[in-house]
């Protein structure tokens, strides 16, 4: 005798729900899939005729007809990058002093402070950084140069730190000074994410901990952060992906220089998205497909980042950290 | 309950016929918001006229972005009107289409102006404000050929006033302008040797090349924050004159065909312009457009060479999709307001106002608006009843402003001077009051100047002769009594850097202090509460 078969097949109400949440679901990948097709169909005329020299040429300039990302890349990166050595060390202390040390009283508080940092729009972080921290950070800089010179990215071509009389126009408008910008932008971002996945430290454990006698700060390197590696990866990875798409405060704050320049200190530079937003509003045609071809390399390196990113936060979820 | 959203309804249904029955009545004008992008060149006189017509109801944006984007959002009938400095071109620099995609349009001089050479220079910490260079100079310096403030063409350029040895910092544009395609106009016609084996081609563009220590920065209040900035000391930036006019910033004086250096006030701009050849043939879609060879070459003592018109491009089609009757209007009569009362403003805000001939002209292409739609209400419209500063009233092709323009201060010739006016002040440089003949007060002490300026700061000079303008007693009427700064270029050593290596890592060591100090403190302050640790 054959089993009874057995539907599983929803009705009614069910099956309503299922398609229409389907659809609804399919509908994200419908738009990103969009974006990433729209952004390859207007960036293949553009590929196709520069080659491969697109990604090799680091010049900007459509009325020479030289266009290149090299330079451009190099900028958003070491913007990127910048942004995570200032926003990575605050984002995990942030999140740590919020869900473990924090007073209960005022933990609310501090949880919708960071929430606001996030809710000021960008232009107010290109407006804060051109005219209230790159003074200071010209001079922290002028300092880094100075002591840290010996560091190729630290250095600053054509200038004397020890001058008598600093050159300060060269120590301006550099990926240094958008980077501190860009931190403070991406900084709520990881610090939420991180926070969630401290939040979620097995309570029992970290009472155990204390039990054996460890201090608040043993308990946190012992448990809370082991448990929460994958977060802060994560975060830091989401982070990035924002970072590296930063675009109004980037473009007040930056000299536009088609230079691959791995000094970070130095003036000028120029990143994908700073690009895009100068230049599209007199783009002709083909020069309107070449910034999107610009956007389109950006737009698979963010996904790639941002999926990565989720991959570690989902792992994370497990706990697996503290398993050892 | 239901009674009052009933009531409200109907009144707005009663405004709103109102609103819509309005053509028929000729009382008042029916607007509707109008909005062009373009030229931040002109952009400042623009946005002071949208404040003064938005009390007659007329609503205007202007956002700038620059004269390429003008042209292109124009093109692509996203806006209404477009402002920009240089004409569709045809083609790009790249082949690319840079024309209106076929819509209807015709082009109107709005206001003209001088392309101002703003820096920001310091001796001391005093800044220096009466600075002034010759045009082939402004070119090396733009093109990284000259390269320190202390070069010998730029001591030559000051009378032997020698500026500290500090590198130069051009400032230019790193979107598409207007004012950069002026600015590359006059390099390329002028000085060839110069700007072309810099760019590599010849003729004009929109987009600097930007080489060497030369900084980019999109728009023109971006050139000029960055210029008047804390990183500006030893930067040169080309904006409009009202730019630094509106920040208090000093200008270059450049020196003009007459040998002698001027300021871009209204008055030199217009006398420049006397000399500019416009485009008359109606049927030329070039139609008024400007030739400036004339205006860099003119050789009125008064006039300032980099002067130059700025255009709004207006939809003239009969069939444009985007515009109705009201934004015709709307525009036709913001046009109106800006050619006539307008100008008036145009002098105090760092512009120079139309000639009369041009006002005129431009009216002619404003009729064009009422052809494309014949419910525009043109009427009442004359140029006999402008209240423009350049009319004298009898003769349209005169220009008032440039017969009455002050002759420059006799220290203001080369070989003369430097004076010690300070510019950027919308103020003429002149040793008489009102209008004086050329020369007449010639420099009681022509050498002196020459002389003693380089070695004698100030005061230095005999106490007969005015150290502002190296003259005898003579009235000083509009010229400054400002002080002089001048600086020895000395190469100072540099400080031992074992100094401030100790100072640095002091720095360091108190940052650290500052993050750290609080808890220690706060620690020890606890364990003090519960001595030996009380359990």
């Amino acid at each position: 005798m054959r089993p009874r078969k057995l539907s599983r097949r929803s009705t009614g109400a069910d099956a309503v729900f299922e398609h229409g949440a389907r659809a609804v679901g399919a509908s994200v990948l419908v738009i990103t899939g969009g974006v990433g097709v729209f952004l390859a169909w207007q960036a293949y005329p553009t590929l196709k005729r520069y080659g491969l020299s697109f990604f090799t040429e680091s010049q900007w300039a459509p009325d020479q007809d030289v266009i290149g990302i090299a330079a451009v890349l190099t900028g958003t990166v070491s913007v990127a990058l910048v942004a995570m050595a200032f926003a990575f060390p605050l984002s995990v202390l942030v999140a740590l002093y919020i869900s473990e040390y924090a007073p209960a009283r005022i933990r609310s508080t501090l949880v919708s402070l960071v929430d606001l940092m996030a809710a000021v729009p960008s232009i107010v972080y290109g407006l804060w950084g051109f005219f209230l921290i790159m003074p200071y950070a010209a001079e922290l800089a002028l300092w880094l140069q100075r002591n840290f010179g010996w560091v190729p990215f630290f250095k600053v071509e054509n200038t004397d730190p020890d001058a008598a009389v600093w050159d300060t126009s060269r120590y301006v408008a550099s990926a240094f000074c958008a980077g501190i910008a860009v931190a403070m932008m991406v900084m709520p971002m990881a610090c939420a994410v991180m926070r969630q996945v401290f939040s979620q430290t097995p309570q029992g454990e970290k009472e155990a901990a204390l039990a054996l006698g460890a201090t608040r700060w043993g308990m946190v390197t012992s448990v809370v952060l082991p448990f929460g590696r994958g977060g802060i990866i994560g975060g830091t990875m989401l982070g990035l992906g924002r970072a590296l798409g930063e675009t109004i405060a980037v473009v007040l704050i930056v000299s536009p220089a088609f230079e691959i320049k791995p000094r970070i200190l130095e003036v000028g530079t120029s990143t994908v998205s700073s690009l895009i937003a100068g230049r599209f509003g007199e783009a002709s045609t083909s020069q309107l497909s070449a910034l999107l071809a610009a956007g389109f390399v950006l737009f698979v390196i963010t996904l790639i980042v941002n999926t990565l990113a989720a991959v570690v936060v989902n792992r994370s979820r497990s706990g697996a950290g503290t398993d050892a | 309950m239901n009674r009052l959203p009933a009531r409200l309804l109907l009144s707005l249904l009663v405004s709103l016929s109102c609103v819509l029955a309005m053509p028929g009545a000729s009382h008042a004008a029916v607007y509707a918001q109008i909005e062009g992008t373009g030229s931040t060149w002109s952009q400042l006189i623009v946005e002071q006229w949208i404040a003064d017509v938005d009390a007659n109801g007329m609503k205007v944006v202007y956002t700038g972005g620059g004269s390429s984007k003008g042209r292109k959002d124009f093109s692509q009938k996203s806006t209404d009107f477009a402002i920009s400095e240089i004409p569709y071109q045809g083609t790009d620099e790249q082949g690319n289409a840079d024309t209106s995609n076929g819509r209807e349009y015709s082009y109107l001089p709005i206001v003209a102006g001088g392309t101002a050479f703003t820096y920001q220079l310091k001796i001391g910490d005093k800044p220096v404000r009466n600075l002034r260079l010759s045009g082939e100079t402004i070119a090396k310096i733009f093109t990284n050929k000259i390269t320190n403030w202390s070069d010998p063409a730029i001591t030559k350029d000051n009378n032997g006033r020698a500026l500290p040895s500090l590198d130069i910092t051009p400032v230019v544009r790193a979107d598409g302008s207007g004012t950069t395609a002026q600015f590359t106009t006059w390099m390329d016609k002028e000085f060839p040797s110069v700007w072309r084996p810099f760019f590599g081609r010849s003729g004009l563009t929109s987009y600097y090349p930007r080489k060497g220590r030369a900084i980019a920065q999109a728009g023109s209040d971006q050139v000029m924050n960055t210029i008047s900035g804390f990183a500006g000391n030893g930067t040169i930036g080309y904006v409009e004159y009202s730019y630094p006019v509106n920040k208090d910033y000093p200008v270059v004086k450049v020196l003009n065909k007459a040998g002698y250096f001027v300021e871009p006030t209204d008055y030199n701009v217009a006398v420049a312009l006397t000399k500019a050849k416009i485009n008359r043939d109606k049927s030329s879609a070039l139609y008024l457009t400007q030739i400036l060879d004339g205006v860099y070459r003119n050789a009125d003592p008064r006039a300032y060479p980099v002067s130059s018109y700025s255009y709004m491009v207006i939809p003239t089609g009969k069939t444009d999709s985007r515009m109705t009757t009201a934004k015709r209007q709307t525009l036709a009569d913001f046009l109106y307001y800006s050619l006539c009362s307008g100008q008036t403003k145009a002098g105090d805000f760092g512009y120079s106002p139309l000639p009369v001939n041009l006002v005129q002209a431009g009216f002619e292409q404003i009729g064009k608006l009422k052809q494309a739609d014949p419910a525009v209400n043109l009427s009442n419209r004359d140029v006999r009843s402008c209240n423009n500063p350049t009319f004298d009233g009898k003769n349209l092709n005169k220009n008032k402003l440039a017969e009455v323009a002050p002759q420059p201060a006799a220290c203001d010739k080369t070989g003369a001077g430097p004076c010690g006016t300070e510019t950027g002040q919308n103020k003429p440089s002149t040793d008489g009051g009102g209008a004086a003949t050329p020369d007449a007060n010639t420099p009681a002490a022509p050498g002196g100047g020459g002389a003693a300026a380089p070695s004698a700061p100030g005061g230095g000079a005999p106490p007969a002769v005015d150290p502002a303008t190296g003259e005898v007693a003579a009235p000083t009427g509009d010229t400054g009594t400002a002080e002089e700064v001048y600086a020895n270029p000395t190469e100072l050593a540099a400080e031992r850097p074992i100094d401030s290596k100790t100072f640095g890592w002091l720095a360091a060591v108190l940052a650290v202090g500052i993050v750290v100090l609080p808890g220690v403190y706060a620690a020890s302050l606890r364990r003090r509460r519960r001595p030996g640790g009380a359990r």
